[in-house]
């Protein structure tokens, strides 16, 4: 046996070395040896063994497990949004895992910096302080933006901000595909984002997919909300926590996914929606006789719309079955 | 004479609009030239300058030697300049027009101007007409003559020029910048031409700098970078700090942030001969002491660095900060407003208040994660009842149809600060088929107002 015990030592130190020298996925590094369960050493890409906490868990467990442990802490995430008027989604994405990050750090007066150029701030708003602050518990002391008139002044900023130590968390918003923001640009971020060991978050609206060197990339599109609750069950028509629908568009594990995640403004976690939004109450039933008139303007997601039916006035077969019909006597 | 005869008389004339315009900017870009052998530089009228020279003209070898390079350069810049030099502005005013070259000894003004005609006196036409008219043609006439008639007839302002030629009374020029309290400069043989050594004198000329900041327990806000062209044309570099700085190092940073910023714009030309730095508004500096590895704790420095470099680079605007304020108005009760001025803020709260009430936080209301900076208008076609929300709405045209709403939640205009009464604000919270998540607002009320009331997009939430 001690020879075999020698050669998996080997095969150990031969995949530490490579692990080392690729670096680029954290990996789990256990001794076949011992039976004690993992410790959990992870190599990160200029060989520092780190511990578990390079990765901050999502809270989501599908998540998490498609991500591979979760964000990893100290590199650069894009966060996509599709449309620019999906600016809300998208920020409100970025906005979630930055509150998460704070809570986990535990640094007490730690800031978090958002970085946008002109454009952006122009056609999707400012970030409102107030907002914030309801919703992730994110206080105007803490906030610092910075308006840049290009996207390369805006990478510029992010670069220099990614080092300095009172900022918890950079946010880079941009429009589109800027000619400045190419691998190297993102590669760079990446870099200084690893170095310091805080996250960067590149915030793209509207953009295409490009090469980039982060590590993930998330989609983020706008999702309808949940019914707000109240002791006496959802309250029909009104617009519950935030919810967010995202697709991973690029990972370590490359595992597809899509989710609907759910911001809880109280607990400040997230929680995956895995029902549709069917609790949603139809305030109206439906009409029988005739068509939908609405249903010409766009899809009715409260509900399904009622079968057609037959001609006569008849109710259809699907909506009243046979063996539901009350039974004939005699 | 007009134009038809003077070409006439010579047909090859060339003849120019008078730009009233350009001559004052040349003698304001004269003046910032003029920066270099004093700070005190005047404008005086529409063709001349006044320097006061008091405690410069050592740096140039003496009095002499002051007139005759600053003649001497103004010449090589294709310049046909007179110079008086006095010790009273007046004098120097008439030396200057009417004894090109002279240095005026102290004592001996009565002597000059006693020699000159009235003109050399700085008095309007009029009254140098009607002093002609009855005789006294120079200054010396009306020197020595009784002074309670002179001013009974000619009014004050005679026998105030007079005395203020002679040194009776005070005349002060008024620079036309302000004057900085500390500055150093170096006069190159060489004219410097490369931003690299520019970034590198200003290390330089920083370190000297910190010496006098020291000595006066001081730290410079707001520098200022002074490039004296070899043909004469001066550029004006400022860069501000939040906090007071007086290490060279980070001067040299700043200036280098402008300096890229800048870039093209700063035209080198053949090279700068005098490069000078001032702190011009100076404020007090703590010293702190660091612990024994030499790091001191950590107060934001970092930080106020890093903005003041991206306001060198970018502009004041560029490092924004909310400023919470107890309003229930959704702009005013988180503005943001410029790093350096939040930074200001809180540093006089601090003093005033000493910790006692930290600023009022709003309630934590239901609020928008992006605020648009002015509300955008959308078109409502329909609403459910006249105070209801809407049913579907255009923005930016695009047709959204509302699918879920909350709301009304009445925000009342601050009467108490607006002079006419705005219209009352109904926000709602909508939701569209998309779930995308909206804060909109109607201004005015349905029927109650003339104006029919408009509906403007404000928001997006999460």
């Amino acid at each position: 046996m001690a020879t075999s015990a020698v050669a998996r030592d080997v095969v150990f130190a031969l995949r530490q070395k490579i692990a080392k020298i690729e670096g680029t996925l954290p990996e789990l590094l256990v001794s076949p040896s011992d039976n004690r369960p993992p410790a959990g050493v992870l190599v990160r890409r200029n060989g520092v063994a780190s511990a578990r906490d390079f990765f901050l868990p999502t809270g989501v467990e599908r998540l998490d497990e498609a991500l591979g442990g979760g964000l990893p802490k100290a590199a650069l995430t894009e966060i996509h949004g599709t449309e620019t008027r999906n600016a809300g989604a998208a920020a409100g994405l970025a906005l979630c895992l930055v509150s998460l990050m704070l809570k986990a750090s535990q640094k007490p007066g730690a800031l978090v910096l958002w970085i946008g150029t002109a454009e952006i701030f122009r056609e999707a708003g400012l970030p409102y302080a107030a907002g914030l602050d309801w919703l992730f518990g994110l206080a105007p002391e803490r906030l610092l933006f910075a308006e840049a008139p290009k996207p390369a002044d805006a990478l510029w900023i992010a670069e220099e901000a990614a080092r300095i130590g009172e900022l918890a968390a950079v946010i880079v918003e941009l429009r589109g595909n800027p000619r400045s923001l190419d691998l190297t640009a993102t590669r760079r971020l990446h870099r200084r984002a690893q170095d310091a060991g805080r996250p960067v978050l590149l915030l793209r609206q509207s953009a295409e997919s490009e090469a980039t060197a982060a590590p993930v990339r998330l989609i983020a599109s706008p999702a309808p909300a949940s019914l707000r609750h109240t002791v006496a069950g959802p309250l029909a028509g009104s617009i519950g926590p935030p919810a967010i629908s995202v697709e991973i568009g690029k990972s370590r594990t490359a595992l597809p996914g899509k989710f609907i995640l759910e911001w809880n403004p109280d607990a400040h976690t997230l929680e995956e929606r895995r029902h549709s939004p069917e609790d949603r109450v139809a305030v109206v039933s439906p009409s029988r006789s005739r068509a939908d008139p609405q249903a010409a303007v766009g899809t009715v997601v409260a509900f399904r719309p009622a079968a057609e039916p037959a001609p006569g006035g008849e109710p259809s077969g699907e909506q009243y079955p046979a063996h539901r019909r009350p039974r004939r006597a005699g | 004479m007009g134009i038809a005869e003077a070409r006439a008389m010579h047909p090859s004339i060339d003849v120019v609009e008078a730009d009233p315009e350009a001559d004052r900017r040349l003698l304001e870009s004269l003046a910032d030239w003029c920066d270099r052998y004093t700070p005190l530089v005047a404008l005086d009228g529409e063709n001349g300058l006044f320097l006061d020279i008091t405690g410069c003209a050592h740096l140039f070898g003496g009095e002499k030697a002051l007139l005759a390079d600053l003649m001497a350069r103004f010449f090589h810049q294709g310049f046909d300049v007179r110079a008086g030099l006095a010790s009273t502005p007046g004098t120097a005013w008439a030396a200057a027009r009417f004894a090109a070259g002279q240095i005026i000894a102290p004592g001996s003004e009565r002597n000059f101007l006693s020699r000159l005609p009235l003109s050399a006196l700085r008095i309007d036409a009029r009254t140098k007409a009607s002093l002609e008219s009855v005789g006294l043609r120079t200054v010396g006439a009306i020197m020595d003559g009784p002074r309670a008639p002179l001013v009974r007839r000619f009014g004050a302002e005679l026998v105030e020029r007079l005395d203020q030629a002679l040194g009776r009374l005070e005349e002060a020029i008024s620079p036309r910048l302000p004057v900085a309290p500390l500055s150093v400069e170096r006069h190159l043989a060489d004219p410097l031409s490369l931003l690299d050594d520019i970034e590198r004198l200003v290390g330089l000329l920083a370190a000297t700098l910190k010496v006098d900041l020291e000595r006066r327990e001081e730290g410079a806000r707001a520098l200022e970078l002074l490039l004296f062209r070899v043909d004469g044309v001066v550029s004006r570099i400022t860069v501000g700090a939040s906090r007071p700085i007086r290490e060279p190092s980070l001067v040299r940073k700043l200036f280098h942030e402008r300096l890229t910023a800048l870039g093209e714009t700063i035209d080198a030309g053949c090279g700068f001969d005098l490069v000078r730095l001032s702190a011009f508004s100076t404020a007090c500096f703590d010293a702190r002491q660091g612990d024994l590895a030499g790091e001191i704790e950590d107060t934001g420095e970092e930080l106020a660095i890093f903005a003041d470099r991206v306001t060198a680079r970018l502009g004041e605007a560029a490092i924004l900060e909310p400023a919470p304020a107890a309003s229930h108005l959704p702009e005013r009760a988180a503005a943001v407003v410029s790093y350096a001025q939040e930074e200001d803020r809180k540093a006089f709260a601090q003093h005033g208040k000493a910790k006692s009430g930290a600023t009022s936080r709003p309630a934590r209301l239901e609020r928008p994660i992006r605020l648009f900076r002015s509300p955008e208008p959308i078109e409502v076609p329909l609403t459910e009842v006249p105070d209801g929300p809407p049913q579907n709405f255009r923005w930016r045209r695009a047709m959204h149809r509302v699918a879920r709403a909350e709301g009304p939640e009445r925000i009342a205009p601050e009467w108490w600060r607006e002079e006419t009464d705005a219209p009352t604000r109904d926000y709602y919270r909508v939701e569209d088929a998309d779930g995308r998540r909206y804060w909109l607002y109607r201004q005015g009320l349905y029927g109650a107002q003339a104006p029919a009331p408009r509906w403007f997009l404000h928001g997006v939430f999460a």
